[in-house]
């Protein structure tokens, strides 16, 4: 009697599972439909490096045949030099081109007396000093030294040209008048030009 | 709801950031250092420069050395790097004919240097390094250097006269001539 029923049991609920596992689903998937997951930000961050670049056409070696005391001497060919830039002028105002000396009581080394930076002028028709400076001037933006810099030219930045070259010519000039008789023999110094943005 | 929220705002104030970062890179950028190379040379020098380009003599007495011409000064300077001494040279560049009247001469060896008024001596030497005319020169100082005025300048006054003690009588007129004066470093 008891495995009869146990038999009967078995059967109705072997029609009644299925059926309910159905109608259970079927309400899961109604759930679903049209509903969206939580959003995701992905931050993206690409960066075009900035690009400031100095060259020297010619004149990287200038050359005085014969100094002569107690006047102007003029070094006889410019420095030709093209700064190009590649920046972003929302964070750039203007690209600066500086000129300068490591140690401007030592513009120029002779073999017992020196040449200081206050003796060397500079000129550049097409940007700052238009005439002859002598390289006196402070660092800008952390580039040159105290007394021994020249700001050259300073170029204002837009959108226009953000991407850019300019080519300009540098004129040098030793100055001795006033100074005392140099020793004879040969004065060799350095010149340094960098550009920074500010 | 709260939790997406939440993430998107850190995404957004990581982006921020990222942005805050180039911008601060961005400003002071510096390009290479290019380079120009400063040579100049200065080389040694020596001049000497004379107070006046004429001396004169307003009257010549034959037979006789009391002919003084104007003194003339001169000034030497030097800058130099070497060498043991400056050495100032008169000279005539035809010792035959150091003076000339038409076809009457007086030869450099009646014409008679000194400095300083340290006595007279005539213009028949030989050149000194390579200055002067052989029979028609005279060193007029020899001036050591050494490193310590390899740099300098001296004064000098020259004293010139025509000493025509037996000499023939000269002829009236002007006589003229060129005296070459240099220094030179031994």
């Amino acid at each position: 009697m008891h495995s009869r029923t146990g038999r009967r049991v078995r059967r109705c609920l072997s029609f009644l599972v299925p059926g309910a596992a159905l109608a259970f689903g079927a309400r899961e998937a109604a759930a679903q439909a049209g509903t969206g997951s939580p959003a995701r930000i992905i931050a993206l961050a690409a960066t075009k490096t900035s690009q400031l670049s100095v060259i020297i056409g010619s004149g990287a070696v200038q050359t005085i045949a014969s100094l002569t005391d107690n006047t102007t001497n003029n070094f006889p060919t410019p420095v030709v030099i093209t700064t190009s830039w590649d920046v972003n002028p929302g964070q750039t105002n203007t690209v600066n081109l500086m000129a300068y000396f490591t140690t401007p009581a030592q513009a120029l080394v002779g073999p017992t007396t020196q040449i200081p930076a206050s003796r060397v002028l500079a000129r550049m028709t097409t940007g700052l000093p238009v005439a002859f400076t002598a390289i006196t001037q402070n660092a800008l933006g952390g580039i040159g030294t105290a007394g021994g810099s020249l700001r050259l030219f300073a170029q204002n930045i837009s959108g226009v040209n953000k991407k850019s070259s300019r080519t300009d010519n540098l004129n040098l000039q030793i100055n001795l008048t006033g100074f005392p008789t140099l020793a004879p023999g040969l004065y060799s110094g350095t010149l340094n030009l960098q550009a920074v943005t500010q | 709801m709260q939790r997406p929220m939440n993430r998107a705002l850190a995404a957004a104030a990581a982006l921020a950031f990222a942005l805050a970062s180039t911008a601060q890179a961005q400003v002071g950028l510096t390009s290479n250092t290019a380079t120009v190379t400063l040579n100049a040379t200065k080389s040694s020098t020596l001049t000497v420069s004379p107070s006046t380009a004429t001396a004169t003599l307003a009257s010549i007495t034959d037979n006789s050395n009391a002919n003084n011409f104007s003194n003339v000064s001169l000034t030497t300077d030097w800058n130099l790097t070497a060498g043991t001494s400056v050495r100032l040279i008169g000279w005539f560049a035809t010792p035959a004919q150091a003076l000339v009247n038409g076809t009457a001469l007086i030869p450099s060896a009646n014409v008679e240097g000194g400095i300083n008024g340290g006595g007279f001596s005539p213009f028949t030497g030989a050149a000194v390094g390579g200055v002067g005319v052989a029979g028609g020169s005279l060193q007029l100082f020899s001036q050591a250097v050494a490193v310590a005025n390899y740099f300098s300048t001296r004064t000098d006054v020259l004293n010139l006269r025509l000493n025509l003690v037996g000499f023939p009588t000269t002829s009236a007129g002007l006589y003229t001539g060129t005296l070459n004066v240099q220094a030179v470093v031994q």
